[in-house]
């Protein structure tokens, strides 16, 4: 894990059953700063695991708190950090990294699931404390005595909390019915109601639906980075970003580039490598071929750049 | 592999794609005509604003043209139908969220705004609802009119084969295909090409194998694009085809159920 500090647990709190609020002051005693809305943090526990956790809020002391739901189903992070830290306990964080921000808008929606709560509630507070009036919050839940935070909201006329176990499944269509351009959508929440937001919001501009998620993960299932493409022929810069294939990008950029198959295997979109290393991830190319040639619909940069260009045979 | 030159199998589905890249509707029954496709097939399409699909065209216009699978997973999320040739009814979750006739100006105009919020276009991209009597925007209308006229065959045998080998279940309908066939050898249709169809009372010209593209890497269900389709078959298979083409020489009705022959001596 690159460049992470050293801290301690400094406080350690059950705020449910199973949800544990731990706070991390740095070893040196310096405070941490604050950090974006939603951002996560990677913690290194001392038997070995690491896992991710959305920042709950930094404290006015300068801790950093993050909250843990035990998961006995889980694959032992929880149990490591609920059942194995105790206050005075070394561990070691990663640079907090925002990867759940908040876009401008005039109007939010923010779904919390469970334990999604601590990501959300990170929203809400910072929506608040920069004085946005339009934000309303639905804080699904399956009990009140289950749900982290919940007391925060009583009497919180932009928060609903809505329990499962008394009330039945919450009815999200009526939020989702009529599709609105001001309004923006935070949900962080386990996998089935996840789901559900995503299948009842596809009439919504996808750019406004905002799921918190921890990797970048292409269309495959590969690990996806930005990086920079340079067109040889004219030097022109195209971002490509992780979500975007360097095929899209040159096109969206105005280069014409010709393709067929999209998927790695047919060859059509293929480009002069001039510089930079490529990662490969096509079925066409050879060995030798490789190191001159890039399949645009599926390959690209090792770097942060890489020029390609039109082939000329 | 040592086909038979005639095996025997059966329809196990239908399918109309009325718009290209939308929802499948299946079909109990289909009368084909010599020379003409499934009737209404890809009759219409969402053209990219900034492409060459100009309305009153009369040649072909390439896939990448469109907004399609290949590269808008999307539209795979949404639950369509056309009904009476040009009501588009789509909706989300079992909820109806548009309905609009295509064959009116309105109409189009709610389904040009509609699929540029879907497709997060800006102001000035929206899609353009193309249609252009007598064509169908079939991928391989480019390649000729007799071929954009073609039904298109998916032999389910191939499909599980397919699924066998990656040890993950593989939706036929990914493939979107006019008519579904099993109990045929599985891959015996990429060894047809220039022999005979017969399903019921209608043959057809066997005429290409189909080349697979990123649009089956889209599961239908969830509009996610979870499986390398065209990658996975060019690792286990050594080709990237799923399916067959064949163009319609003696026309009849064809109905689920109906016997299928693929006679490659034909």
């Amino acid at each position: 894990m690159p460049e992470t500090v050293r801290a301690i647990v400094h406080r350690r709190r059950m705020l449910t059953s199973r949800v544990c609020r731990l706070e991390f002051v740095r070893a040196d005693a310096t405070p941490f700063a604050p950090v974006p809305p939603g951002a996560h943090v990677t913690v290194q526990t001392p038997d070995g695991h690491s896992r991710s956790y959305s920042v709950t809020d930094v404290t006015a002391e300068g801790a950093l708190a993050i909250s843990v739901l035990r998961e006995p189903s889980g694959r032992g992070g929880s149990i490591s950090l609920v059942d194995g830290l105790t206050e005075g306990d070394e561990v070691r964080l990663g640079a907090p990294v925002d990867a759940f921000p908040l876009a401008p808008a005039d109007d939010y929606l923010l779904i919390a699931g469970g334990i999604g709560i601590t990501a959300i509630r990170s929203h809400y507070r910072h929506l608040m404390a920069t004085g946005h009036t339009s934000v309303r919050v639905l804080y699904l839940v399956r009990t009140r005595r289950e749900a982290a935070y919940v007391e925060e909201f009583r009497a919180d006329p932009r928060v609903t909390v809505h329990e499962s176990a008394a009330s039945g499944r919450f009815d999200l269509w009526p939020l989702f019915e009529t599709p609105s351009d001001q309004t923006h959508v935070y949900c962080c929440a386990g996998e089935a109601l996840t789901e559900q937001v995503r299948r009842l919001t596809m009439h919504w501009r996808p750019s406004s639906i905002h799921f918190e998620s921890f990797l970048g993960v292409d269309a495959v299932g590969a690990l996806a980075a930005p990086f920079e493409a340079v067109w040889q022929p004219s030097g022109r810069r195209v971002a490509v970003d992780a979500g975007t294939s360097l095929l899209r990008a040159l096109r969206g950029a105005g280069i014409p580039v010709a393709s067929s198959c999209e998927s790695g295997t047919c060859g059509t979109c293929v480009l002069a490598l001039i510089a930079g290393e490529a990662e490969h991830r096509d079925l066409v190319l050879d060995p030798g071929e490789r190191e001159s040639r890039i399949i645009s619909c599926t390959s690209r940069a090792v770097g942060s750049e890489i020029v390609v260009g039109p082939l000329t045979r | 592999m040592a086909a038979a030159a005639v095996s025997t199998g059966v329809v196990t589905a239908l399918a109309v794609y009325p718009v290209k890249g939308l929802s499948a509707q299946r079909l109990d029954s289909v009368r084909l005509n010599a020379g003409e496709g499934v009737p209404g097939d890809r009759a219409w399409a969402l053209a990219r604003a900034d492409g060459i699909y100009r309305a009153g065209t009369r040649r072909p216009v390439p896939k990448a043209e469109f907004h399609v699978l290949v590269r808008d997973e999307r539209l795979a999320g949404l639950q369509t139908r056309l009904d009476e040739g040009s009501v588009l009814t789509v909706s989300v979750g079992g909820h109806p969220v548009l309905r609009a006739d295509l064959d009116t100006g309105r109409g189009r105009g709610q389904a040009e705004e509609f699929f540029a919020r879907v497709l997060d276009l800006p102001v000035g991209a929206e899609p353009v609802v193309a249609r252009e009597s007598g064509r169908r925007f079939t991928d391989v209308s480019v390649v000729s009119d007799a071929m954009m006229n073609a039904v298109s065959f998916v032999n389910l045998a191939s499909v599980r084969a397919l699924e066998e080998r990656i040890g993950s279940p593989v939706d036929p309908f990914r493939f979107r295909a006019n008519v579904y066939v099993d109990g045929l050898p599985a891959w015996s249709e990429r060894s047809i090409v220039g022999g005979r169809i017969r399903v019921g009372e209608v043959a057809l010209e066997a005429t290409l194998t189909t080349k697979r593209c990123a649009a089956t890497e889209v599961n239908p269900h969830d509009a996610r694009r979870d499986l390398p389709v065209p990658r996975l078959l060019q690792q286990h298979f050594g080709h990237v085809e799923m399916g067959v083409y064949g163009e319609v020489r003696e026309p009849g009705e064809v109905r689920i159920g109906d016997p299928v022959v693929w006679d490659s001596d034909a």
